[in-house]
């Protein structure tokens, strides 16, 4: 155990240098499953990043790793550039998983109470109650939350000190609408102060609008890691979409250089393209007559559903 | 650690049907079986009448129902449901889990022990002299520790449906060969040649030589303290393999 790494009370203490997480090279199977092959990534202090991927991606797995809770089969996890266990016994880091469990047969404020003593730089009790808002709930029994109700308490947990990383496993999974503003409201505050932010998600939206990165990971390997502006001009930007009197006409555009998919139902044609502008030039240089022309803006959620697909479809 | 211990024994005070039970239930059986043997001679092999006999075996085994059963399930279960990963990030050892449910155990058991005392006292007139009495308490108590561990490990090696047969095995198979339920001396000589050397055989020999109004044998004590040795030594080993695993 070394408790001389603890660096400051509060906030971002790793030197710039320093990255946040670092994976080499990791890969990590049970049995025939390859759960993670060959991650190498780097987290820097201060960043919020999103981890993407369909279940089955190896989300769990990687954060497992980076918690050791798991050990990896080979390559090598650092944490402040210690081993994870270390920087957890630092008091480095604080977790919300998805399959963490509570303590039962006892209150909200016991449990809290016992986490908070357990930190080696713990905020007061109260503060972390209403920070995670349950407050009111405090004095309930753990067995007799609600699943919304519990993940406030997992995220009271996970902020019961002063951690310089936060893990968050699905975090707003059983929370409606308006828990989940309130979450991610309260999570920018944790960013803003200087913390590293790193959570998996199958909601796109809250990776668009919340995280500066966004990783993408795919039967266990990394597949694009960038700003969710990158990845989704990466996928193919925009969609082109038109109709024409004879869709058999659209058969020469799937020569265009630009185009990531092209799908014809019907008398409708449908385009991803890098460039938009490009695309719509080609089409009428080829005498096409489009009618019902739209270019929209492909979201997130097409975006990763495109860079998964294709990379199916080369791995097949 | 110690808000973790503290947190462990008012869970088990709270859970109160688990406590009557474990309470309750040595001293029914203590009445059951010295109730329906009147006989005045003593237990063969010992120079203990029968109801100061069944008090030490069955105050033993009351112990040893509680911490075994209420361990091995309470960990097994909590490692399912994912609390001991939660306890993982936390800045605890791992020694602070398994001492903090061991402590929690000893808290069942003292007034297990001391209820069948009290019946046997009472209810069978069993006499012995003061200083014998909190020696005896204090000499079952720690004892059970050894099983608090035995526990401990065994809800680390076992999980979902596989516990409680696991348990009752380990529990019935120690009990009985032990010679808690009757006096090893009426077994077979290969089997008591087995029985001697099992904990709950010098478990129990504790509680009868002290009812003896001697000390305990230095074998009874040494076979003891190695096995909570291995027990506790298993129990971490299995916490460090499944921190790996699980």
């Amino acid at each position: 155990m070394t408790t001389t790494a603890a660096g400051p009370t509060a906030g971002p203490a790793a030197a710039p240098d320093t990255a946040v997480v670092s994976f080499e090279d990791v890969s990590k199977s049970y049995g025939d499953v390859r759960a993670v092959e060959g991650l190498t990534l780097s987290l820097r202090p201060g960043e919020t990043v999103a981890l993407l991927g369909p279940n089955g991606a190896g989300k769990s797995s990687t954060l497992d790793l980076l918690l050791g809770l798991r050990h990896p089969d080979s390559g090598s996890v650092r944490l402040f550039g210690t081993s994870p266990r270390e920087a957890v016994v630092a008091g480095r880091i604080g977790a919300m998983l998805q399959s963490g469990g509570l303590m039962e047969d006892v209150t909200v404020a016991e449990l809290v109470g016992l986490v908070v003593s357990l930190h080696p730089r713990p905020y007061p009790v109260g503060e972390v109650l209403a920070r995670a808002g349950v407050t009111q709930i405090a004095d309930r029994m753990v067995n007799k939350l609600s699943g919304g109700q519990e993940q406030r308490v997992r995220f009271a947990l996970a902020t019961a000190g002063a951690n310089d990383l936060i893990v968050l496993d699905e975090p707003t999974t059983g929370m409606d609408v308006t828990a989940r503003q309130a979450f991610w409201a309260t999570m920018r505050e944790q960013a803003d102060a200087g913390r590293t932010v790193l959570f998996a998600t199958h909601y796109l939206e809250e990776a668009d609008a919340i995280a500066d990165r966004v990783l993408v990971l795919h039967k266990g390997r990394l597949l694009a890691d960038g700003t969710a502006a990158e990845i989704k001009a990466r996928a193919g930007a925009r969609r082109v979409s038109f109709e024409l009197a004879d869709a058999a006409d659209a058969a020469p555009l799937r020569e265009l250089p630009l185009l990531t998919s092209l799908e014809i139902t019907g008398g409708r044609v449908r385009i991803q393209s890098r460039d938009a502008d490009e695309t719509v030039r080609a089409v009428y240089a080829l005498g096409l007559r489009p009618r019902n022309l739209e270019v929209t803006a492909l979201g997130l959620e097409q975006a990763f559903v495109a860079i998964t697909e294709a990379e199916e479809a080369r791995t097949a | 650690m110690n808000a973790l211990i503290r947190l462990e024994v008012l869970r088990t005070l709270r859970n109160k049907k688990f406590m009557f039970f474990s309470v309750v239930y040595p001293s029914v059986i203590y009445l059951l079986i010295s109730g329906t043997q009147s006989g005045a001679g003593n237990v063969p092999g010992t120079d203990l009448p029968l109801q100061a006999f069944f008090m030490v075996s069955m105050a033993s085994f009351g112990a040893l129902t509680a911490v075994l059963m209420g361990n091995s399930e309470r960990i097994a279960k909590e490692r399912e449901k994912g609390w001991v990963r939660q306890l993982r990030l936390t800045a605890l050892p791992g020694r602070g889990y398994v001492l903090a449910k061991i402590a929690g155990a000893a808290v069942v058991t003292l007034p297990c022990i001391v209820v069948v005392f009290v019946v046997a006292a009472v209810a069978q007139h069993v006499r012995l002299e003061t200083w014998q009495w909190p020696v005896l308490t204090l000499v079952i108590w720690a004892g059970s520790l050894v099983f608090a561990a035995l526990g401990v490990a065994i809800g680390y090696l076992a999980s979902g449906d596989a516990v409680r047969p696991l348990t009752m095995i380990v529990y019935f198979g120690l009990s009985i060969l032990g010679g808690l339920w009757m006096p090893a001396a009426t077994f077979p000589r290969w089997l008591q040649n087995i029985s001697e050397w099992l904990p709950t055989h010098a478990y129990a020999a504790l509680g009868q030589a002290v009812e003896t109004g001697g000390a305990p044998a230095a074998r009874d004590v040494a076979l003891l303290c190695a096995y909570f040795l291995l027990f506790a030594g298993g129990a971490a080993w299995l916490y460090r393999k499944d921190a790996v695993k699980a």
